[in-house]
C-alpha cells in the first residue's frame, strides 16, 4: 500500500463524548484533514452540537459557531459576509449539520442559501435520522426502517429524500455524496468543495451510526461501505446541477446491507425485494444522468 | 472618540470555550483494549526456510530492495537459486490465492536478488561473534552450503568437504544452466565464503574422516545429496544413459553452451521427476527429440507443475502410463518394451498406485534412452543409523551421542521427504541451530529451543526468531483466507517476468525467464495481502473516532523506515474499545481484548 | 442637516450613518421602506456593506447572528409576524451577547390579517435579552438608532428600536441628520470582544452545563442592570454633540400632576396635545413616557410617579389572561405601600386610533373612579359585536 501518512495536526480532540463508534466524529476528523486550519464550522443542534463539547471545552482546533437547529444555511450566509468584509477570503465556512437540520427543520434556510449562490461548504452528516434526540425519524430515514417515531408495524412507508438530486435542481456549482469508508474519495470531495467559490457546494455524507441503526460499533465503517457496494448509497459528483459523474458503486445485494442493521431487523423478503427494486431504479436513473452528455 | 469600552466594565460571561477535550479520559467507558499483534503468514508456514515474506513483499511494494535482500537473507542464504528454481509451496498456500491469484512469490524473490546484484551491495550478512567451536560439514549442496552460512551467523567456524572439483552440488551438477545459472550460484557461494566459510573442493569424506574429525572439530555434519542413480532394475539397463551423469556433462565448464554430448536424433527418458524433465529439456537445447516414458499419469509426477508444463511447452512429449519391460539394441538405437499400466486407486503412500492393463505391451524406439529415475544415497554413512538414539527433526537428525565423540548431523536428501533445495535449505538451518541449542544449553534443550523458533504450526524454522529479533514477537497463528478484510482489494493479475517463447528457447541453456521488472515487481508486490503485518496502511488511524491512534512514524512513502513492527500507539486514555481499528485492519495485524485491570 | 423623511427613511439614515456592515432583513408591512431603502444603499455604495436577501425573518436574525459574530456591525428589521417568527433567535442574540440592533415596527398579530399599529408583538419578546427602546418622532428614531449601536457595543447585548406603524413608520417628519462625520465622533467603528477568527479559535455557543449555565443568565441581567447607568452616561455625551436627549422616561408637565399618563409611541405625542388642552381647563395632568422598556427603567418610575396620586396606563396591547402588559410591568415597578393608584386601560390595538378625545375620556373615567379596577379595562370596544 503507498499511501502518504497524514504527517498534519488532527483537528478533533480526543475526549469527546461521540458514541464509540459514532460515524460523524470520522467524518469531522477527515473533513478537518482535507480543509486545514483556516477553517470555521457553523454547527446546529444535532449529534455534533454535544459532540463538539461542554463549555469551557472544545473538542475541535478550528472555531465552531453553534446555532439553533434551522439556522446553519443563514449563519453561514452572514458569516461568510463578515469574512469577506473583512478581507478574508482564506478561511472556509462550513456548515455541518445533520439531516434533520438539513432535510427538515434546515431545508428552508440551506435552499435558501443555495439560491444566492452563498459561498461556503453545506455537510450534512446523514445518519438517517435524528439521532441527537433518541433515534426518531426524519426525511432522511429510508423506506424500511424503525425508529422512535415509526415504531413496530408503522415502520417508515416513505422514501428516503433524494437530497442531493434537490440540490442539483438548484443549480448549485457542487454537489456530491460522499462516505466515511471512502475516505480519499470524501477528502478529494472537500479539497475540490473548497477550491470552488462561486456558490454553494454540498456534500451529502454517509455517516453510520451504531447507536441509532443497531449493530456493533465496530461495524460502523464496514456498514457504511456495504451502502455503497449495494447501492443503496452510489458515490457521485454533480457539476452545475447537470453533469453527472460516478466515482464508485457495487454489485452486492441490498440485503446484504440491510440484514446488518437492528433497524431493518423486522423486514420481509417482499420488503427487501422492493427495496432492491428501488435502489435498482434509482440507480438506472443514476447512469442515465451520468451517460448524458 | 473610541468606544472606550473600558470605560464601562460589563458582565460578559457566555459560552466561548477553548479549552481542549482531552482532559476527559474517555478511555473509562470501555474495558475492551485493541492492540497490535502480527501474526504469522500461511506463506512463511509452508516455505521451508520460514522466510518472512509478507514483510519481503511489503519492503518491495514499497521499493526498498535492499532491505527486502536483508530479509530473504536473514533466512535464506541462496535467493537467487531458490528465485529460480524453488518449486514455491508458498504460492500454494498464499491467501491471496482464494481471492483472485497467488502473489508471485516466487518471481519476486528473483528480482530483489537480481536488483541487489547489481547494487553490489557486499557483506549484507554478519557473521557472530566467535564461539571458538568448529563444524565439518560433508557436501557442498544447498544443505552444506545453508549450514555452513548459518552456523557462521552464529558465530561458528566451518569447514565444508566436498567430493567434486566444484562446489555446489545438484545445485552446479544437477539443474540445467536455463534454469539456474553458474554464475548465479557462484556468487551465492562467494557471499558465503565471504562469512569466513571454507570449501575443500576433491576432498571426499569417509567414515575414517568422521571417526578421527573429534581432533579438530566440534560437531559434524553431513549433507551428501542423493547422487547415485536408482537403476532400472529391467534387462537391459546397462543399454541406459545415467540421466544425472548426462547432466552433469551437460552443466560442466562455465558457459551453458557447452555441450560435450553427443546429439541425437530422438531419445527416451525414462522417469517423472525433475531430473527427468531437466534430461529431457537439455535434450531438446541439443538438438534431440525427448519422449518421456512414464509408468503413471502425467499428473502423478513427482516433478514440478511448471517444469512439467514449461516441457511440453518446449516439445517434449510424454507417454504416460508405460512402464519399462526391457532395453533392448537394434539398429539406429535402442527399443524400450513396456507395459501398458492403468490406475489402480490411491496407495498408502498417498500416491496413485497403478497396475499392469492386461497383458498388452508396447515398444518405443529412440536413438538412446536416459534413465532419470530417482536418486538414492551413494554410501550407508550418509544416511542416519538406525538408532534409537538418534533424534529424527523435520529436517534433520542428530546422533548427539554418536561413537565419533562428537555430534554428528544428517541433513537434505537422506532424511527430507521432499528432495528440494528449500527442504535441503532448511536442514541446514535446523541442524545449525540444534547444534548451537546444543553447545549453549545441552541436547535436552534442543527441541525446545527448535519449538521456540518455528513459524507457526509448521516446521520450518525461522532464524530471526531464534535470535531474538522483531519478528520474534509475532504470535504463531496463522492468518487464514477468511481473517483478511478483502473490501480493501480489487483483483487483478498474477505475472511473472516475461519468458522466451519456447522455439527461442530451446535453442539454447540461456535462462528462459526475464525477471520482472522494477514496476512489474511493484505491482506484484502489492497483491500481497501482507497477512499478520502491519503495513503501514494506516486504516486504524484513519478510522479511530477517537484520533487516539498516533503514528510514531509519518510522511512519505520513500521516508517510511524499514524498521519492522506496527509504528502506531493507541491511547488508552481515550479508546472507547470500538473495535472499527481491528475491523478494518485488512491483514489481521490487531486484536481486541478485554483489559484485566 | 435638516431632511423631511418619512420614519423608515430615519432608520435607514442611521443605519447608514453607522457604517453598519450587513443587513438582512425579509420584508413584511410595514418594514418594508427600511428595508428597501437599506437595498438601495447598498447598491448605489451610499451604504459600503453587504444586504443579504433572506427568505424568512428567522433567517435573517440568524444571519446577523452569524455577521455579528464574524465582527461585523450587522442590522435587521422586522414587525409583528416576522418578529414572532425570530422569536427563538432573539433569545439566541441575547444569549450569544451579540449587539445587534433591529428596528422592529409595532404592529398586530394575526388571525386576522392586521397591518396597523399594536405593541403585544414587540412586548411578547419582553423576555429575550433585548433592550426595547419606544419611540414617538423620525428624530427620536434616528437618535436611538445611533445610541442603540454604542450602547450595545458596550453591553454586548442586543437592542430593538420600536416605532408604531404606519403612524411613524410611514410619516413625513422633519429630521436632522448627522453629517458622516459627526456620527462617526459619536459612533467608533465596531472593536468586537470576541469573533470567529482562526488565529484565536474558540467555539461560541456551544453546552453551558446545569453548573454554569445560571451564572451565564445572570450575566445578561447583570449588563442589563448596568444598562441604564451606560446609557445615561452615553446620551450625555450624544446630547454634549447634538444638543438632543430623552432619557429613559420623557417627563412632560408632571411636575404637580395628580395624574400622570404613561404610554408609548405615537400616542404620546397625542396625549401631549390632550394634556395641554387639559390643563387649559385647570386639571393637574401630566405625561411620563416609557422610552427604555428594557431594561425597566423602575427606578426612574419611582422617582417620576412619586407624586402623582394615580397613574393612567394606556396598552395598546394585552396579554390574555393578564391584561395591558405595561401595566403589569408598572405596577410591579411601583409596587409598595407608597405605591399610586394605577389605572390600567386598553385602546388602541390593531391600528384602531387614539385620538385627543380617548385621552380627555380616560382622564376623565380615572379621575371619577376612586378606585382602580384590578384588571385592565378595555377602551372603545364595539360589544354588539361581541353580541352576535
Amino acid at each position: 500500500m503507498k499511501n502518504e501518512l497524514y504527517s498534519g495536526v488532527e483537528y478533533l480532540n480526543p475526549g469527546h463524548v461521540g458514541c464509540p463508534g459514532c460515524g460523524a466524529t470520522i467524518a469531522m476528523k477527515l473533513a478537518l484533514r482535507a480543509l486545514g486550519e483556516h477553517t470555521m464550522v457553523v454547527i446546529p443542534a444535532s449529534c455534533w452540537a454535544i459532540i463538539a463539547g461542554n463549555y469551557p471545552q472544545s473538542s475541535l482546533k478550528v472555531p465552531i459557531l453553534h446555532t439553533a437547529f434551522a439556522t446553519t444555511g443563514a449563519v453561514a450566509s452572514g458569516l461568510r459576509a463578515a469574512l469577506d468584509l473583512r478581507g478574508d477570503r482564506e478561511t472556509t465556512i462550513v456548515g455541518w449539520a445533520g439531516d434533520g437540520g438539513t432535510f427538515d427543520i434546515g431545508f428552508q434556510a440551506l435552499s435558501a442559501a443555495a439560491e444566492r449562490c452563498e459561498d461556503f461548504i453545506y455537510v450534512c452528516y446523514d445518519n438517517e435520522a435524528y439521532m441527537n434526540t433518541g433515534v426518531q425519524r426524519s426525511s432522511s430515514t429510508p423506506w424500511g426502517a424503525r425508529t422512535m417515531t415509526t415504531p413496530g408495524d408503522k415502520w417508515k412507508r416513505t422514501d428516503k429524500k433524494n437530497i442531493v438530486e434537490i440540490m442539483a435542481a438548484h443549480r448549485i456549482p457542487y454537489a456530491a455524496t460522499a462516505s466515511i469508508a471512502y475516505p480519499e474519495d470524501f477528502e478529494r470531495k472537500m479539497r475540490k468543495a473548497a477550491s470552488i467559490r462561486s456558490g454553494l457546494r454540498f456534500i451529502h455524507l454517509y455517516s453510520s451510526c451504531p447507536t441509532g441503526w443497531g449493530f456493533a460499533p465496530e461495524n460502523s465503517v464496514k456498514v457504511a461501505r456495504l451502502a455503497v457496494q449495494t447501492k443503496a448509497f452510489p458515490l457521485y459528483e454533480v457539476e452545475d446541477g447537470i453533469e453527472y459523474t460516478i466515482n464508485e458503486a457495487g454489485n452486492k445485494p441490498v440485503k446484504e446491507y440491510l440484514r446488518t442493521q437492528n433497524r431493518f431487523r423486522h423486514l420481509s423478503d417482499g420488503d427487501i425485494a422492493q427495496i432492491q427494486e428501488h435502489v435498482d431504479q434509482e440507480w438506472t436513473r443514476l447512469l442515465r444522468k451520468a451517460e448524458e452528455d | 472618540m473610541s468606544n472606550n469600552l473600558n470605560a464601562f466594565p460589563v458582565s460578559l460571561f457566555f459560552p466561548k470555550s477553548s479549552t481542549s477535550t482531552v482532559a476527559n479520559k474517555t478511555g473509562t467507558w470501555s474495558f475492551m483494549r485493541p492492540c497490535y499483534l502480527e501474526k504469522t503468514a500461511p506463506c512463511s508456514v509452508h516455505c521451508p526456510c520460514g522466510q518472512d515474506i509478507p514483510r519481503i513483499e511489503m519492503l518491495v511494494s514499497r521499493g526498498q530492495i535492499i532491505a527486502a535482500w536483508r530479509t530473504i537473507l536473514a533466512e535464506n542464504p541462496l535467493p537467487g537459486t531458490c528465485g529460480r528454481v524453488c518449486f514455491h509451496p508458498c504460492e500454494k498456500a498464499c491467501n491471496r490465492g482464494e481471492f483472485d491469484e497467488a502473489v508471485s512469490i516466487n518471481a519476486i524473490e528473483r528480482y530483489v536478488d537480481d536488483t541487489a546484484r547489481a547494487a553490489s551491495i557486499s557483506a549484507p550478512v554478519a557473521k557472530g561473534r566467535a564461539k571458538g567451536k568448529r563444524i565439518a560439514i560433508a557436501g557442498s549442496g544447498p544443505a552444506g552450503l545453508a549450514a555452513s552460512y548459518f552456523l557462521a551467523m552464529l558465530g561458528y567456524e566451518c569447514d565444508i568437504f566436498e567430493a567434486a572439483g566444484e562446489p555446489g552440488g545438484v545445485l552446479r551438477y544437477g539443474i540445467p544452466a536455463y534454469r539456474l545459472p553458474n554464475d548465479v550460484l557462484d556468487r551465492e557461494i562467494a557471499r558465503i565464503r565471504a562469512l569466513g566459510v571454507d570449501i575443500h573442493c576433491s576432498r571426499a569424506v569417509d567414515p575414517a574422516f568422521i571417526g578421527s574429525a573429534k581432533k579438530t572439530y566440534d560437531a559434524v555434519f553431513l549433507s551428501c545429496g542423493n547422487g547415485a542413480s536408482m537403476k532400472l532394475g529391467v534387462p537391459g539397463e546397462e543399454l541406459a544413459v545415467d540421466g544425472l551423469a548426462f547432466l552433469r556433462r551437460a552443466k560442466n565448464g562455465d558457459t551453458a553452451q557447452a555441450m560435450p554430448v553427443k546429439p541425437h536424433g530422438s531419445a527416451i527418458v525414462v522417469g517423472g521427476g525433475n531430473s527427468a524433465i531437466d534430461v529431457a529439456r537439455s535434450l531438446l537445447r541439443q538438438g534431440v527429440s525427448p519422449t518421456i516414458v512414464y509408468r503413471r499419469r502425467r499428473e502423478d509426477m513427482p516433478a514440478f507443475e511448471h517444469e512439467v508444463a514449461r516441457a511440453l511447452e518446449e516439445g517434449v512429449r510424454i507417454v504416460e502410463l508405460r512402464a519399462p519391460l526391457a532395453l533392448a539394441r537394434v539398429d539406429g538405437g535402442i527399443e524400450l518394451k513396456v507395459r501398458k499400466m492403468r490406475p489402480a486407486g490411491i496407495g498408502a503412500d498417498g500416491r496413485m498406485r497403478v497396475v499392469p492393463d492386461g497383458d498388452a505391451t508396447e515398444v518405443i524406439s529412440a536413438e538412446a534412452l536416459y534413465s532419470a529415475i530417482g536418486a538414492a544415497h551413494a554410501e550407508s554413512w550418509m544416511v542416519p543409523p538406525d538408532d534409537a538414539r538418534v533424534a529424527r527433526m523435520s529436517h534433520s537428525a542428530a546422533f548427539w551421542d554418536a561413537p565419533a565423540g562428537i555430534p554428528v548431523l544428517y541433513g537434505g536428501d537422506p532424511v527430507n521427504e521432499d528432495e528440494s533445495v528449500a527442504d535441503a535449505i532448511a536442514s541446514g538451518k535446523q541442524a545449525a541451530i540444534a547444534l548451537d541449542a546444543f553447545f549453549e544449553k545441552g541436547a535436552a534443550s534442543v527441541n525446545a529451543e527448535i519449538a521456540r523458533c518455528t513459524v507457526g504450526d509448521g516446521t520450518s524454522l525461522s532464524m530471526e526468531i531464534y535470535l531474538g529479533g522483531p519478528r520474534a514477537k509475532r504470535t504463531g497463528r496463522v492468518v487464514s483466507f477468511k481473517d483478511i478484510n478483502t473490501d480493501y482489494f480489487s483483483p487483478s493479475e498474477k505475472t511473472r517476468g516475461a519468458s522466451v517463447p519456447p522455439e527461442r528457447a530451446i535453442a539454447s541453456f540461456e535462462e528462459i525467464e526475464s525477471p520482472l521488472d522494477a514496476a512489474g515487481a511493484t505491482l506484484q508486490a502489492e497483491r500481497c495481502f501482507n497477512c499478520g503485518i502491519c503495513n503501514d496502511c494506516d486504516n486504524c488511524r484513519t478510522y479511530c473516532p477517537e484520533a487516539a491512534v498516533a503514528a510514531l512514524r509519518a510522511g512519505r512513502q520513500d521516508d517510511w523506515s524499514t524498521e519492522a513492527g506496527p509504528a502506531r500507539e493507541i491511547s488508552s486514555d481515550y479508546c472507547k474499545g470500538c473495535g472499527i481499528c481491528v475491523a478494518e485492519c485488512p491483514r489481521c495485524a490487531m486484536i481486541i481484548e478485554e483489559q484485566q485491570s | 442637516m435638516r431632511e423631511v423623511l418619512e420614519g423608515s427613511q430615519a432608520v435607514a439614515e442611521a443605519v447608514r450613518l453607522a457604517r453598519v456592515k450587513v443587513v438582512s432583513a425579509y420584508p413584511i408591512t410595514p418594514q418594508t421602506h427600511i428595508v428597501e431603502e437599506l437595498a438601495k444603499y447598498c447598491a448605489d455604495g451610499s451604504l459600503d456593506g453587504k444586504f443579504i436577501c433572506v427568505e424568512s425573518e428567522h433567517s435573517a436574525m440568524a444571519s446577523v447572528i452569524g455577521a455579528e459574530s464574524g465582527g461585523m456591525r450587522s442590522f435587521t428589521a422586522s414587525s409583528s409576524h416576522g418578529l414572532a417568527l425570530m422569536h427563538e433567535m432573539l433569545h439566541w442574540a441575547a444569549g450569544a451577547r451579540l449587539p445587534i440592533v433591529m428596528a422592529e415596527v409595532n404592529r398586530a398579530l394575526g388571525p386576522g390579517w392586521n397591518l396597523w399599529v399594536d405593541q403585544t408583538d414587540s412586548l411578547s419578546q419582553r423576555d429575550t435579552g433585548w433592550l426595547q427602546f419606544y419611540c414617538s418622532d423620525g428624530q427620536e428614531v434616528m437618535d436611538t438608532t445611533l445610541l442603540a449601536y454604542r450602547l450595545a457595543e458596550i453591553l454586548n447585548l442586543p437592542v430593538m428600536v420600536v416605532m408604531d406603524a404606519f403612524f411613524l413608520s410611514h410619516t413625513y417628519e422633519p429630521v436632522d441628520v448627522p453629517s458622516q462625520a459627526e456620527a462617526d465622533a459619536f459612533l467608533p467603528p465596531y472593536e468586537p470582544k470576541f469573533l470567529m477568527d482562526t488565529g484565536n479559535p474558540y467555539a461560541l455557543n456551544e453546552v453551558a452545563p446545569i453548573n454554569v449555565y445560571m451564572e451565564m443568565r445572570r450575566s445578561i441581567q447583570q449588563a442589563m442592570e448596568a444598562a441604564p447607568g451606560i446609557y445615561q452616561a452615553i446620551e450625555d455625551e450624544f446630547y454634549r454633540q447634538f444638543g438632543r436627549r430623552y432619557g429613559l422616561v420623557e417627563p412632560y408637565r408632571c411636575e404637580d400632576a395628580d395624574i400622570v399618563f404613561v404610554m408609548v409611541g405615537t400616542a404620546a405625542a397625542t396625549a401631549r396635545v390632550a394634556i395641554d388642552s387639559l390643563r387649559a381647563e385647570g386639571e393637574k395632568v401630566g405625561l411620563l413616557r416609557l422610552r427604555m422598556f428594557r431594561p425597566f427603567p423602575a427606578a426612574a418610575f419611582r422617582a417620576g410617579l412619586a407624586n402623582a396620586k394615580k397613574v393612567v396606563v394606556l396598552d395598546r396591547n394585552c396579554s390574555f389572561g393578564v391584561g395591558g402588559i405595561f401595566a403589569q410591568e408598572l405596577k410591579a415597578a411601583l409596587y409598595g405601600p407608597a405605591a399610586p393608584k394605577l389605572y390600567s386601560y386598553v385602546a388602541g390595538m390593531g391600528g384602531r386610533d387614539v385620538t385627543v378625545d380617548t385621552i380627555r375620556t380616560l382622564y376623565a373615567m380615572t379621575r371619577d373612579q376612586d378606585e382602580p379596577a384590578h384588571e385592565s379595562l378595555w377602551f372603545g370596544v364595539h360589544e354588539e359585536m361581541l353580541r352576535s
